[in-house]
């Protein structure tokens, strides 16, 4: 599975979205606009992709426009991915 | 389906509140099961699945024991005076407990970090088997993704004085108190939940009947890397991984059916 369908598939998980994640598209807003996106949602997003990727978040590496959208999030793990 | 029993645990001056769940009337328990809870938050999250699951192992003629530890749930006390040593020692009371007055092989149901609650607690007591819910098998790592509950607040508030883990975890080390989405987290519950690793004491050889659900039904690389270092050290292991919703984290409470199934299903297999 390629790594946006990944991420989309955390989101949708995470955020009890029922399958709304598969339509947001890459541009599509996160921060500010998923009202569910909370600060546990968020530490949980950031928690679920650790483990099902096997990599380490530090806090220096995630900033709001991380999370700003769904492309930025996907991007951000395919950069840990290559690391 | 009988209701679960309520009662309290009597601890020093206080109590743990314990769920039984008992077998149908007449049947002897084949299994007796002692709940090893999550940290935080996802006690909360689980507490739906953990009931559901007690249920159906009860039906199917176990013996289950939830106790919430100091501070948590109804237990007395308050979570903010709790160490990660109480939680330990709350499983190993309530074990005993259980192995006192069912005489059947002992389970102990490590969920999420209750797996590194469940390995200490094999250090005090003997049990037949440990059954793990989705482990966390670095304390460290759980403890810095709660810790980042309070950072990622400070990302969704603009103009916020950013925090960071690491500045927690230093307030934490000089023995402050940190408070995270409305966890008081005391320096002895980060200080073990830190050193905490789901590592199994040798004198335990019972079976291992980890089970995992993910969105795609693959077990974690972390667990599965686990597993493999158990089964190489001779250990009966079962590692199993269904689909569903992540429910010790989601937003809403969420049911993974699979895994009470799989889970029940694991209980049922004979001995090897």
């Amino acid at each position: 599975m390629d790594v946006y369908a990944g991420v989309l598939e955390v989101l949708d998980d995470v955020l009890s979205l029922q399958g709304r994640a598969r339509r947001l598209a890459p541009d599509a807003a996160l921060l500010g606009s998923v009202p569910e996106l909370d600060s546990m949602a968020v530490a949980s997003v950031i928690a679920a992709l650790e483990e099902r990727y096997g990599f380490v978040v530090d806090d220096d590496e995630i900033d709001g426009a991380t999370f700003a959208t769904v492309g930025s999030l996907a991007d951000f793990v395919k950069a840990k991915l290559n690391a | 389906m009988a209701a679960a029993e309520t009662f309290l645990l009597p601890v020093g001056t206080g109590f743990r509140f314990c769920l039984l769940h008992r077998p149908p009337a007449g049947t002897p328990a084949r299994a007796a099961v002692v709940v090893a809870p999550p940290f935080a938050e996802e006690l909360n999250k689980s507490r739906r699945m953990i009931a559901l699951t007690a249920r159906q192992l009860a039906d199917e003629g176990c013996v289950v024991l939830e106790a919430d530890g100091h501070g948590c749930g109804d237990s007395s006390g308050d979570f903010a005076d709790a160490t990660w040593d109480d939680w330990i020692e709350d499983v190993v009371r309530a074990q005993r407990w259980l192995a006192e007055r069912f005489d059947a092989p002992q389970w102990i149901w490590g969920v999420r970090a209750g797996a590194l609650l469940a390995c200490a607690a094999l250090r005090e007591v003997a049990a037949a088997g440990l059954l793990l819910w989705q482990p966390i098998v670095s304390g460290r790592q759980h403890l810095a993704a709660f810790l980042r509950v309070a950072t990622a607040g400070a990302l969704l508030r603009e103009g916020a004085e950013p925090a960071s883990v690491k500045s927690l975890l230093a307030r934490l080390q000089s023995g402050e108190h940190v408070d995270v989405a409305g966890y008081s987290v005391a320096p002895a519950v980060a200080r073990g939940l830190d050193a905490a690793r789901v590592e199994l004491p040798a004198v335990f050889r019972g079976r291992i009947a980890c089970l995992e659900v993910t969105s795609a039904g693959a077990p974690t690389p972390a667990v599965v890397a686990a597993a493999d270092a158990w089964a190489r050290d001779g250990r009966v292991v079962a590692l199993r991984a269904v689909s569903g919703p992540s429910f010790w984290q989601t937003t809403e409470i969420e049911v993974a059916p699979d895994l009470i199934a799989a889970t029940a299903a694991m209980l049922r297999e004979p001995a090897a």
